[in-house]
């Protein structure tokens, strides 16, 4: 837990790093008007180097940097899906990242620790070698191509789901409490249609999410399948399990009791990494489905060079994958008696 | 019911010429090779040998907790009059090539068949407490266990007597108590108020040595009138009266209560039986996580496991093995302890022939899958008849100074063990016969046998 703070420094330093590898010219191009010349130029060319203290040397300029930073200024975003101040970008485009990855963590949790369970107890069986070749398939498969193939399937040969977007536009033109693309108070559309009583709109919204998490989670879920066929297999063998059944407890409790959950405590951990990890799968996964997230603004803000979005979204997924980790920690306490901070 | 057990002559566990053998990538491991075994009822039977001899893998056959990769070749495991392993035998017989994926189809349903048998009549300790016991899992959860799945009549029982025990009852218990101790009057009063499952938590509190008496009267004035749910009450009546759980699933609310009700009963149980083997605190001990309690506390709490529900047969595999000098000794002494309070038959596996010899009451010694002698501890000590015992008796460090000897050669490779005896080629005494073919038990003494051909047999 004590890592938390050196590993937030060296986050930012990396970033800030990364920053300036950019050059500070990058930065003097956005707010300079190629118009001026000579010593107007001159001048305000100095004015800016004050005012980002561009003049200093730079371990006084990473802690100015940091300030900012703590001060909510991440800086600014040029893209043509959004321009304005990063934080901003932030808030309207994350919600609808995290609906989407929460969706997925719950599809991936729900299916590959039962199967993971399934095939360990039913070893070297056909179903056991079928999940495991299918979900290696899967693992196999580039996220986008999963995306295409289950549009294809869904969308346009059975019509039964949405291709794109986040909600049908037909169906919320004209909502007050939807401008933009973006909806208020939660900017998650889902939550917010249920919050205002519309399950219409809710019911849609929720269509659009099937496809983009169903992929984000096939994409990954072998890994947790076998890791969880894995140590299951191993505390199968351990002498408690056999304790257990010695002392009469029904085959169902032993399993799903004494072997499961003691075969779950390195899976939670890999769940959180990978549930953390997803977020930059999203990047793929948005731009295949053109729902408008994190990913999608990250794709524009690389494709148009745009230093301020790209720095703080590395920003943000380091953020949160540090974030994980100290979530992880204090849950993996709360399961397991051994571990007491 | 002690006494009946006493007088029933027939073996709680009678093993027949079982083979036992483990399908590996490396080959077919031929870990017992006809082993003809007979369990007394009342007697403490210790099973001697080196490591990889089979003990271990004869112990856990019986409880029939065996990997999936054990073929049951031949022979029969009796418990009870009950022959378990029959589906897997019968499929080793049927099956052309063994294939451990069919052999664990049916090990599932022998493990469902014996889970009534385990923990209630027959149980098992294991030799690693380090690792017996689940790390995830209160103490008292783990003893509870063996009592909420087999005994739940009794938890109820137990927890009804304090419903229906009113203040006047518990004052006349204590007067009883006084005046002529736990006799007969004592049984008769619980019996007439429909108290019964009162006596065990009052002996409990009553025996205890370290607490004065006043304690001890409040204590018992204190088991009664403790309110219940009424909606509880119609299911714990209902278990009380068949011992059997209900559904709980299908009981969504009132089941949790009942559940809980039940298991809270059976940590009270733990706790008196965790003070009557003598481990302070009990009522502590058993909130705590195993990682809390030392190796020999661990070793306890998992003979306590074992012994809760007053099993007919325990199988001890190596209690002592993985735990330091001064402890064996403590557990040894408990498990000597436990012969005497609780009348049931031991089976002792151990490699220390000398901490055999202080429990056991009958030997046998097992070499590469089989049993090569068996007979009362004297008669093994005193004058050993198969030259494997002989060898193993110069090789026990004693006091007095004598030469140790080790015995040459090593175990035969099990995946190919010899045609005719297996200790032929490691023997001083080999004959040509012993070359080819495998000895039976002879009887040299009384209740003694060997398998060797120098007592019996054709000598040629």
């Amino acid at each position: 837990m004590l890592l938390f703070i050196p590993t937030l420094i060296g986050l930012t330093v990396i970033v800030f790093t990364l920053l300036h590898i950019g050059g500070t010219t990058k930065l003097l191009a956005m707010y300079l008007s190629p118009r001026l010349t000579g010593a107007a130029r001159a001048h305000v060319i100095a004015e800016l180097d004050a005012k980002f203290h561009l003049n200093q040397p730079v371990y006084v300029q990473y802690f100015y940097w940091l300030i900012q930073i703590l001060e909510g200024n991440w800086g600014i975003t040029n893209t043509p899906l959004y321009s304005g101040p990063v934080t901003q970008a932030i808030e309207i485009f994350f919600p609808n990242t995290l609906i989407l990855t929460i969706f997925a963590a719950i599809i991936i949790w729900l299916v590959s620790i039962p199967l993971g369970v399934h095939t360990a107890v039913n070893r070297d069986k056909p179903s056991d070698n079928t999940i495991r070749v299918a979900s290696l398939t899967f693992y196999a498969m580039p996220w986008y191509l999963i995306g295409v193939v289950l549009i294809i399937i869904f969308a346009v040969y059975f019509r039964v789901l949405p291709i794109a977007g986040t909600v049908n536009p037909s169906l919320v033109s004209g909502l007050p409490w939807y401008h933009n693309g973006i909806s208020y108070p939660t900017h998650i559309l889902l939550i917010d249609a249920l919050l205002h009583g519309d399950f219409g709109v809710a019911w849609n919204a929720f269509l659009h999410l099937i496809m983009p998490s169903v992929t984000l989670s096939l994409g990954v879920m072998a890994a947790l399948i076998r890791l969880m066929r894995g140590t299951m297999l191993e505390t199968m063998d351990q002498d408690f399990v056999n304790f257990a059944r010695a002392k009469g407890v029904p085959e169902k409790v032993v399993i799903n009791l004494h072997a499961k959950n003691n075969a779950l405590l390195p899976v939670v951990t890999n769940f959180g990494y990978l549930v953390a990890g997803l977020l930059g799968g999203v990047v793929v996964i948005e731009d295949v489905f053109s729902y408008p997230g994190i990913g999608m603004w990250l794709t524009s803000a690389m494709l148009n060079n745009d230093m301020g979005g790209i720095m703080g979204g590395t920003l943000l997924f380091g953020l949160i994958l540090v974030t994980t980790s100290l979530f992880l920690d204090i849950l993996y306490a709360k399961i397991d008696p051994r571990i007491r901070y | 019911m002690m006494e009946n057990r006493k007088h029933d002559s027939s073996p709680i566990v009678k093993i027949e010429n079982l083979h036992l053998h483990y399908y590996t990538r490396r080959g077919v491991y031929k870990a017992l090779n006809g082993v003809n075994l007979e369990i007394r009822r009342g007697e403490v039977l210790g099973v001697a040998g080196e490591s990889g001899c089979g003990k271990s893998t004869l112990g856990r056959a019986i409880m029939g907790i065996i990997p999936r990769n054990a073929a049951i070749v031949e022979g029969k495991i009796i418990v009870d009059g009950v022959d378990y392993l029959k589906p897997l035998r019968e499929y080793f017989k049927r099956a052309k090539k063994f294939k451990p994926t069919k052999n664990q189809d049916l090990l599932k349903k022998v493990n469902e068949e014996m889970s009534k048998v385990r923990g209630q009549k027959i149980s098992m300790v294991f030799q690693e407490p380090m690792t017996t016991l689940n790390p995830l899992l209160t103490v008292g959860y783990q003893i509870s266990e063996a009592l909420f799945y087999h005994n739940p009549g009794l938890l109820a029982s137990r927890r009804l007597a304090r419903a229906r025990a009113t203040k006047e009852d518990t004052k006349n218990i204590v007067k009883i108590l006084k005046e002529e101790g736990e006799g007969e009057r004592f049984r008769q009063y619980l019996k007439n108020r429909n108290i019964m499952g009162l006596e065990d938590q009052i002996i409990s509190i009553w025996r205890r040595r370290e607490l004065h008496d006043l304690k001890k009267e409040q204590m018992i004035l204190d088991l009664c009138c403790e309110p219940i749910s009424s909606m509880a009450r119609g299911y714990l009546e209902q278990i009380e009266k068949t011992n059997l759980l209900p559904k709980f699933s299908k009981l969504p609310i009132v089941g949790r209560i009942v559940k809980r009700e039940i298991l809270k009963e059976a940590y009270k149980k733990s706790a008196e039986f965790l003070g009557l083997l003598g481990i302070p605190d009990p009522d502590k001990v058993v909130y705590m996580y195993p990682h809390e309690l030392s190796g020999g506390q661990r070793q306890r709490i998992v003979i306590t496991t074992a012994m809760i529900n007053n099993p007919n047969l325990v199988i001890l595999d190596e209690p002592t093995s993985a735990l330091d000098v001064t402890i064996q000794a403590q557990i040894l002494e408990l498990v000597k302890e436990l012969k005497e309070k609780i009348n049931s038959t031991y089976m002792f596996i151990s490699h220390d022939l000398s901490v055999l010899s202080e429990v056991s009451d009958r030997i046998a010694i097992m070499y590469a899958g089989q049993i090569v002698e068996i007979g009362p501890r004297s008669a093994i000590f005193n004058s050993p008849k198969h030259p494997y015992t002989q060898m193993l008796m110069e090789a026990i460090p004693t006091i007095e100074a004598h030469e140790l000897k080790a015995i040459k050669g090593e175990v035969p490779d099990m995946r190919n063990p010899p045609k005719g005896c297996m200790f032929y080629p490691r023997c001083p005494y080999a004959m040509p016969i012993c070359k080819e073919k495998r000895p039976q038990l002879f009887k040299v003494g009384e209740d003694h046998y060997v398998a060797c051909y120098l007592y019996g047999g054709e000598k040629k």
